[in-house]
């Protein structure tokens, strides 16, 4: 363990009253540099972890650990952590340059070694220009980057970000990802950030945490958590998905109820009921044949590079990812066979029957 | 037509409140030994003669410094409580609430009598301990309100991030909270003062020679004569509270800390 | 979770202790300046010895003197009157300003408002010098009724209780013009428009609209001048002349020049009784208003 940077052991949260704790036994750890993301949907519990490693609320129970020391116990100030704030609560009475001097100063940095501090911090965010502005006169992004350099200017141990890009507009909201995600490889600085965002979890973590009522489903890197989610709730909260099930009648082979027979790569015991699904994308328009679906188009949405169709067969409804240049697009009310590949079959649980 | 009856009634009523700040002002340009309406003559008499009165000066000067004493006190116990009534959720709560609105609930003539039987027997009648102390009473409820009012809208989170990069508990009051809080701080103080600094009724209960402040000076004076001087005297606690009212205002509106 | 933040904290040992620093010298403040003297004044009025709360035994005899002396019946009387007086004219003449500042929509409101609140802000002793000023018998009014012709003698208006009357309306009026802002939130300019739609005359919106919602801060703004007025010294005194008897200047006259301490105490607590008991009243009369 002591090639971790971050260990999180059997954190236990439950506030006075409640009949369940928030926070559920979590444990998790983190080499020094990598990104993870806790993602899941509000009230999971991933907020409560991260201001828990802050400091900013007491753990029930449970310990963590930075760079090896046992920190469960340290007060806030002293954890050296940068953060950033869901609404960046930059100090509204201060200058973007204040905001920014302001944990340098805590650390008692002489005045002159601060100045080119600041400076630097704000070069990297874009805002070397705007030091002497005030935060209220900042736009939403501005306000952002200020936050940023805050929160990295002290060369914290670990960065928290807090449902960071939440409050953009979808634009800017890009925009911040790659940079936020270029900033980190750049100095190199451990962190993690919490979101309810798949896209946002996916696209800038190194690993991610996917949480539910206060424990964590599954921990791996996105393609892990995409191709092989751990169980339903995994594949429900990550990406769309067709939920199948159905029982083994063969190696390698289910009946479907009302679809048929459906072929998967996982070892599976004859008899056994499993659970199984495909992501639209995974659907191919094809002829019919083994693993292959006929239907009515009954639905069409069209999203530029993606159409999203649904077609019922036999009284379930299945959906499908078909990219525009892919020939043919199908119309409404046409026939359609939508086939797989066993191999893009995703198994998600067994249970005897 | 209507219109501009309501607009007359309106303005009718107006000039029946502020009629006697207006003439006030008017007569204190009148230099005659008694009063009369109009002035015969405006000068600025009445105020040379104001300035010269010893006992109006230095009761002015003794005015200021308890209303600046209970002001600071007030401001100081009153950002305390705050602090406790916002941030903290603890039994007895609405007992301290209660005990600070209390004041406000009961007529300051039976406040008066009360606190000059406490002060006497500990010989703090007409001392500048007992009028302060008296004066605190009935000023800590305005600066519980005002600054009240600022800390529930400062966001925690601010102060978390103060925190988390590095201050101390103590730091993040002085750098974060208390910047913040500040215009309530002012605004509350500022009240205090000038409640301190106009209040006639405990005070005349309080104090007799030796702490006697400015309103008791003019009650006392009024019981023998009205002359202009006192006409004088009053624009210039008028003055005063228009500072007072201004400054308020722009702080924090004065509807809201009334 | 709030937009302020965090919820306020849970009560832990490390922070009891922090608590009991901010707690502790407001509540020794408040404790002096109201608890003791509450205390102190209910004992005073039993008091045998005429200078101090516990000194002495305890007696009646001062409740005796204040409930059956015929002259005090009358100061409490007067009191009452002066307080129903008072607050009668004072909710005549703000319920017009109050209402002309909720609805109005001028860019002089805020002024017109700071204007009408802002007495409050100058002292008592002031506003009545004031009075005396316009009501006295070379005052204003009685000055332009000779430089007219209009009489000779002065027309008695200070120094009796039409006087004080008066200058305790003016006084208190910025009380209840703040109160009745503060109650007129309901009143909302589409309900107005709604009713006239509906037919009602601009009367008839007055009698079923505007007056039944702004019945509850007309009723706060009585109450606030009538506590005021009943309990008010000062103005009475200088106004009156000292022909005015009400429970403030006898309490104020037993304390410092009789100086009958236990007595000033016993018509103190009569006072707060009367002072209570309006109080309970209008809050019921409240409920039934709501309810």
């Amino acid at each position: 363990m002591s090639e971790h940077h971050v260990v999180v052991d059997n954190l236990v949260k439950t506030y006075p009253g409640a009949a369940t704790p928030s926070v559920d036994h979590v444990s998790f750890a983190l080499p020094k540099g990598e990104m993870l993301a806790l993602l899941g949907p509000s009230g999971c519990g991933k907020t409560t972890i991260l201001r828990m490693i802050a400091g900013l609320i007491e753990p029930t129970s449970g310990a963590i650990q930075l760079n090896g020391r046992e920190i469960s116990q340290t007060p806030v100030h002293k954890r050296n952590m940068g953060m950033v704030f869901q609404a960046y609560a930059l100090f509204p009475h201060m200058t973007v340059a204040g905001n920014v001097a302001f944990g340098l100063e805590m650390r008692g940095i002489p005045h002159s070694e601060r100045g080119p501090k600041v400076q630097r911090a704000l070069d990297m965010v874009k805002l070397g220009h705007l030091g002497d502005r005030r935060v209220t006169q900042l736009s939403g992004g501005q306000q952002q980057r200020c936050a940023i350099a805050r929160s990295l200017v002290i060369e914290p141990e670990l960065l928290l970000l807090d449902e960071p890009l939440s409050n953009l507009d979808a634009k800017l909201r890009d925009e911040m990802r790659d940079e936020i995600r270029e900033i980190q490889s750049r100095t190199g600085v451990t962190a993690i950030f919490v979101t309810h965002d798949q896209d946002e979890a996916l696209s800038m973590a190194d690993r991610l945490a996917v949480m539910s009522a206060g424990k964590i489903e599954q921990i791996g890197t996105p393609r892990e958590i995409f191709d092989a989610p751990a169980n339903e709730f995994v594949a429900g909260f990550i990406g769309a998905g067709n939920f199948l099930s159905g029982r083994v009648t063969a190696p390698g082979e289910a009946e479907i109820e009302g679809l048929g027979p459906l072929r998967f790569e996982a070892p599976a015991r004859i008899g056994s009921q499993v659970n199984l699904m495909v992501r639209p994308h995974r659907f191919k328009l094809a002829a019919p044949g083994p693993n292959a679906f006929t239907g009515q188009v009954d639905s069409l949405v069209y999203r530029g590079q993606i159409l999203t169709l649904g077609i019922s067969v036999g009284g379930k409804r299945l959906t499908a990812d078909l990219h525009t240049h892919a020939g043919h697009l199908p119309a409404k009310g046409e026939t359609v066979t939508l086939a797989v590949a066993p191999g893009d079959v995703t198994f998600l649980s067994e249970a005897a029957a | 037509m209507s219109r501009f009856l309501w607009h007359g009634l309106i303005a009718l009523i107006y000039l029946f409140l502020l009629a006697p700040i207006l003439v006030v002002v008017i007569v204190s340009f009148d230099t005659r030994q008694y009063l009369a309406f109009p002035p015969e003559s405006l000068s600025f008499g009445s105020y040379a003669k104001v300035f010269a009165n010893q006992t109006f000066i230095s009761a002015f000067g003794r005015s200021v410094m308890i209303g600046l004493a209970v002001g600071l006190a007030a401001v100081v116990i009153g950002t305390l409580l705050s602090m406790a009534l916002v941030r903290y959720r603890f039994r007895g709560r609405e007992g301290v609430n209660f005990l600070i609105l209390a004041p406000f609930l009961v007529p300051h003539i039976v406040l008066a009598v009360g606190i000059m039987l406490v002060l006497a027997p500990m010989q703090l009648l007409d001392s500048y301990t007992g009028i302060i102390l008296a004066h605190l009473g009935i000023t800590v409820p305005y600066t519980v309100r005002t600054i009240t009012m600022s800390l529930m809208s400062v966001d925690r989170r601010v102060e978390e991030a103060a925190m988390v990069h590095g201050a101390t508990p103590f730091a993040v009051f002085r750098r974060i909270t208390l910047p913040l809080i500040a215009p309530g701080l002012i605004a509350g103080g500022v009240i205090a003062f000038l409640i301190s600094f106009d209040e006639a009724t405990i005070s005349l209960f309080i104090v007799s020679v030796k702490v006697s402040t400015l309103p008791t000076e003019i009650y006392n004076y009024l019981e023998v004569s009205t002359d202009p001087q006192i006409a004088a005297l009053s624009v210039l606690l008028i003055a005063i509270s228009i500072v007072v009212v201004i400054a308020v205002e722009k702080l924090i509106g004065l509807r809201r800390a009334l | 979770m709030s937009a302020t933040g965090a919820p306020a904290q849970q009560i832990t040992g490390s922070n009891r202790f922090m608590l009991l620093i901010l707690l502790v010298p407001g509540l020794l403040a408040l404790m002096t300046t109201f608890l003791l003297p509450m205390i102190w004044l209910a004992r005073a009025s039993f008091s045998t010895s005429s200078m101090a709360a516990f000194g002495g035994g305890m007696t009646l005899e001062h409740y005796h003197a204040a409930l059956t002396d015929p002259f005090y019946w009358k100061v409490a009387m007067n009191t009452l009157s002066l307080g129903v007086t008072v607050s009668f004219f004072a909710v005549i003449l703000s319920y017009p300003i109050a209402l002309f500042l909720t609805r109005s929509t001028s860019r002089w409101r805020g002024v017109l408002t700071a204007l009408a609140v802002a007495p409050l802000l100058t002292s008592a002793v002031v506003r009545t010098y004031g009075w005396m000023v316009i009501l006295g018998d070379r005052g204003v009014i009685n000055g332009t009724l000779q430089a007219l012709s209009l009489t000779t003698d002065p027309v008695r208006l200070s120094n009796n209780t039409f006087g004080a009357t008066v200058a305790l309306v003016e006084i208190l009026m910025p009380y209840s013009i703040l109160a009745m802002l503060a109650g007129f939130g309901r009143l909302n300019p589409q309900l107005e428009e709604a009713a006239s739609m509906l037919g009602a005359s601009k009367l008839r919106v007055f009698w079923r609209i505007i007056l039944p919602l702004s019945l509850p801060g007309i009723l706060t703004g009585a109450l606030l001048v009538f506590v005021l007025a009943i309990s008010a010294f000062v103005t009475p005194r200088l106004m009156g002349g000292g022909r005015v008897f009400v429970l403030g200047t006898e309490v104020f006259q037993e304390a410092t020049v009789t100086l009958n301490w236990p007595l000033a105490a016993a018509l103190s607590v009569v006072l707060l009784a009367l002072f209570s008991s309006v109080i309970v009243i209008y809050q019921r009369a409240l409920r039934r208003l709501e309810a």
